[in-house]
């Protein structure tokens, strides 16, 4: 199945460059993760690094919807919602337990995790339009239960909310200032990217390969799909999750207004049109999403005037794109290596 | 033949004083006329002018009282360049902002900020970096719990209290419904304290709070119906406001309740925006004096206004509020060296204000050193009439518990009210 199934999960061909250079070549998010993390601090001043930094988070949930969209065909409308799931338990777990943040950061992703497994459990049945007005609804439903509970803010009680002024979130011992938590979240993309690799290059990405291909196919050769759609739900979940613990400690609070269903819809549109099938699409989603808006407003222009380039950038993708900017971007380059020896 | 020459005697002081009040020219920081062109002292402001509602007007009036002191003087010689950015109600972009003035442009103070998100959300930024914060549009619990924010504005718990206080005072208020927001510290806490308040009393209260993007009132109103409530307290923006009272004039429910509202309605266009139908019968608590007097500071306001001011910038009470903070912020600078005004010599000026009084204010402004601040805490009542407001009540302290630590710290300054 192996052999069978390495064309369709969009592997790079081993062959097609050195060893040295594949393995290289795989790392390359987190060599670029990490360069910045070095990097950036230094060469922008603090408005940018907070940007920069909302840009890195947002990259990972880019990077999950990817994920669904690029390995089974499914579409999520609810990641942004599976951030506010897994930033409201990192902000419940920080407050009640004073846990250290990284304790707080998992419990966060895995609750999204489990809560995505929940939302997989209609896409067992459903694909397409249908699916996604499922998890479209589950973000409404979010929305709708995020206003009455609230976000914690230090409060006791299940919720962890009462009437008073705010007690913020603490930040990784290691990570108290803007500059180090903009390093700290690079790494845990980093991480987050290496984790959708060594899935897909596992046996979980050849199940979903099959499953994108044809379910009736991957059943007859013997894909559990079930275990392998719950598998990929969970995990984007997951990144989601630890996506809005990361939201958390960059704001050290939540508002219930930054998660409505609508943000949903836009990353996911600004995913499509960022490319998911290449791992820089989703920093291409994450960079329009938050970086373009912040440029105009530093501009002193509406920020919201970054919906009408979303708008345009979204009928550029759907009609000359498929494969989104990242993926223009890429058979450009393809095309100019080619054209190099030659000239 | 006396009284009529009295008469015209005093209706000529009348239209001479009221004239020479009108045309009075601004009076803002040294006076002196001439154009200050020293190393501007850089002051920033945060408000949340894109979003439900426009919070924008306080630091339009600031920046018309220093564009007013720049023309005259100055900080002893030096201009003040007044920062002002938008957080469009976002709490991501507000971090940023603030981060940008604080950090990046290094202002020795905010003033006039007016938001609903940035207290928040920056509050910890503002303590970090020791930079106080004089805001003027306050609106959540952080503004008024926090050691390095000031509002001269007194938000919507006092407002909310006060208006509930006159009603069970005046109307005969039993149960008091409060229409808020879900913004936590918005809505939960000022409608919670007027719930507290009715409660100490051994009266009523309940909340209905609203999602700030919420577009179809309706739902809310039959929610206000179901709550049983005698008195509806309306403690809202004053757009949703307006929303809201129209979805109420629609079903015609007016007469089934006594209505008050929070400051936000005292808006010289709500009148003319709601119609004929609240006439008489919606009492505004409002924070700061009416716009129309006619003391020292409500004359030199308008004035400024009308000379440093655009044509479009509202004369609101966070107007008032905004040129208050920025009258007193330039007062407090004025006593400094000017040739050593940075930020920690600025935040001590500001923590050294006492005892500031204006006609715009029922009490002195202070800010102290206090963990805590909200220097004023008395309000009045008007009422729509026309196209315009009555002044129903005086000023009267807000009685609430809430107000303790406050009222402990003003004995500790030797501050009366």
């Amino acid at each position: 199945m192996q052999a069978a199934t390495k064309h369709l999960s969009g592997a790079v061909e081993p062959d097609a460059v050195s060893s040295t250079g594949f393995v290289l070549g795989r790392y390359v998010p987190q060599l670029f993760f990490t360069c910045a993390a070095i990097l950036l601090p230094f060469l922008v001043n603090a408005l940018w690094l907070k940007v920069l930094t909302a840009v890195a988070i947002y990259a990972l949930t880019a990077a999950s919807i990817a994920l669904l969209y690029r390995r089974l065909g499914l579409v999520s409308l609810a990641q942004v919602a599976l951030m506010g799931c897994g930033g409201w338990v990192a902000l419940r777990f920080a407050h009640a337990f004073g846990l250290p943040f990284e304790v707080n950061l998992m419990a966060g992703g895995i609750f999204a995790g489990l809560i995505g497994m929940i939302l997989a459990y209609p896409a067992l049945r459903m694909r397409g339009l249908y699916l996604a007005l499922i998890t479209l609804m589950a973000a409404g439903g979010f929305g709708i239960l995020i206003n009455v509970i609230q976000f914690p803010n230090g409060g006791g009680g299940l919720t962890g909310f009462e009437v008073r002024a705010i007690t913020y979130m603490p930040r990784p011992v290691i990570a108290i200032s803007d500059a180090a938590y903009f390093s700290y979240c690079m790494v845990v993309i980093a991480f987050g990217f290496l984790l959708i690799d060594v899935h897909e290059r596992g046996r979980a990405g050849r199940g979903w390969a099959l499953i994108r291909k044809s379910e009736a196919s991957a059943m007859a050769a013997g894909v559990n799909v079930t275990l392998y759609k719950v598998w990929g739900f969970a995990l984007s979940g997951f990144l989601a999750g630890v996506a809005g613990a990361l939201l958390a400690g960059n704001l050290q609070l939540l508002d219930a207004r930054s998660f409505p269903p609508a943000e949903s819809v836009m990353i996911f549109a600004l995913t499509v049109v960022g490319g998911a099938w290449h791992w820089y699409g989703a920093v291409i989603a994450a960079l329009l999403y938050r970086l373009v808006p912040a440029f105009l407003n530093d501009l002193g222009l509406d920020g919201n005037a970054a919906y009408i380039i979303f708008g345009l950038a979204l009928i550029h993708a759907l009609i000359t794109a498929p494969k989104g900017l990242a993926g223009q971007l890429s058979d450009g380059l393809k095309r100019l290596a080619r054209r190099g020896p030659n000239a | 033949m006396k009284r009529t020459s009295l008469f015209f005697a005093a209706s000529t002081a009348i239209v001479v004083l009221g004239g020479s009040s009108a045309m009075a020219a601004p009076q803002c920081g040294l006076n002196n006329g001439q154009k200050a062109t020293g190393e501007p002292i850089k002051v920033g402001a945060v408000v949340g002018q894109t979003g439900p509602d426009d919070f924008s007007s306080s630091a339009d009036a600031a920046r018309a009282y220093f564009n007013c002191v720049n023309e005259n003087g100055g900080i002893n010689g030096r201009p003040i360049e007044y920062l002002v950015e938008d957080d469009q109600w976002n709490p991501e972009v507000a971090g940023q902002v603030a981060t940008k003035l604080v950090k990046d442009e290094g202002v020795v103070a905010l003033v006039a900020s007016g938001s609903f998100v940035e207290m928040a959300v920056n509050a910890k930024l503002y303590a970090d970096e020791d930079v106080m914060a004089m805001a003027s549009a306050c609106a959540v619990a952080e503004c008024f719990e926090s050691k390095n924010i000031v509002s001269t504005n007194q938000g919507p718990l006092p407002s909310s209290v006060g208006a509930a206080q006159w009603a069970a005072a005046n109307l005969g208020s039993k149960n008091v419904v409060c229409i808020g927001l879900t913004i936590p510290s918005v809505g939960p806490y000022s409608c919670g304290w007027t719930e507290k308040y009715m409660q100490s009393k051994g009266l009523s209260g309940s909340s209905i709070l609203l999602d700030p993007g919420a577009a179809d009132m309706n739902a809310s109103v039959l929610e206000t119906v179901a709550s049983g409530a005698d008195t509806v307290l309306v403690n809202l923006p004053a757009g949703m406001a307006a929303a809201y009272l129209k979805a109420v004039e629609e079903q015609n429910l007016r007469d089934n309740f006594k209505w008050i509202s929070s400051t936000p309605l005292y808006d010289t266009e709500v009148p003319a925006m709601l119609g004929t139908y609240w006439d008489g019968v919606m009492n505004i608590n409002i924070e700061l004096t009416p716009i129309d007097r006619t003391g020292p500071d409500a004359t030199n306001w308008r004035a400024v206004m009308d000379k440093y001011a655009r044509p479009q910038d509202p004369r609101d009470t966070f107007s008032q509020s905004g040129y208050l903070s920025a009258r007193f912020f330039t007062d407090a600078l004025l006593k400094l060296d000017p040739a050593n005004i940075d930020r920690k010599v600025v935040s001590e000026a500001i923590r050294a204000i006492k005892n500031e009084t204006s006609d715009l204010l029922c009490g002195p402004y202070y800010v102290g050193n206090a963990d805590r601040h909200m220097p004023n805490h008395a309000n009045m009542m008007v009422q729509i009439a026309g196209s315009g407001f009555t002044v129903i009540s005086g000023c009267a302290d807000v009685d609430s518990a809430y107000l303790d630590p406050v009222r402990a710290a003003e004995r500790d300054l030797g501050i009366t009210n």
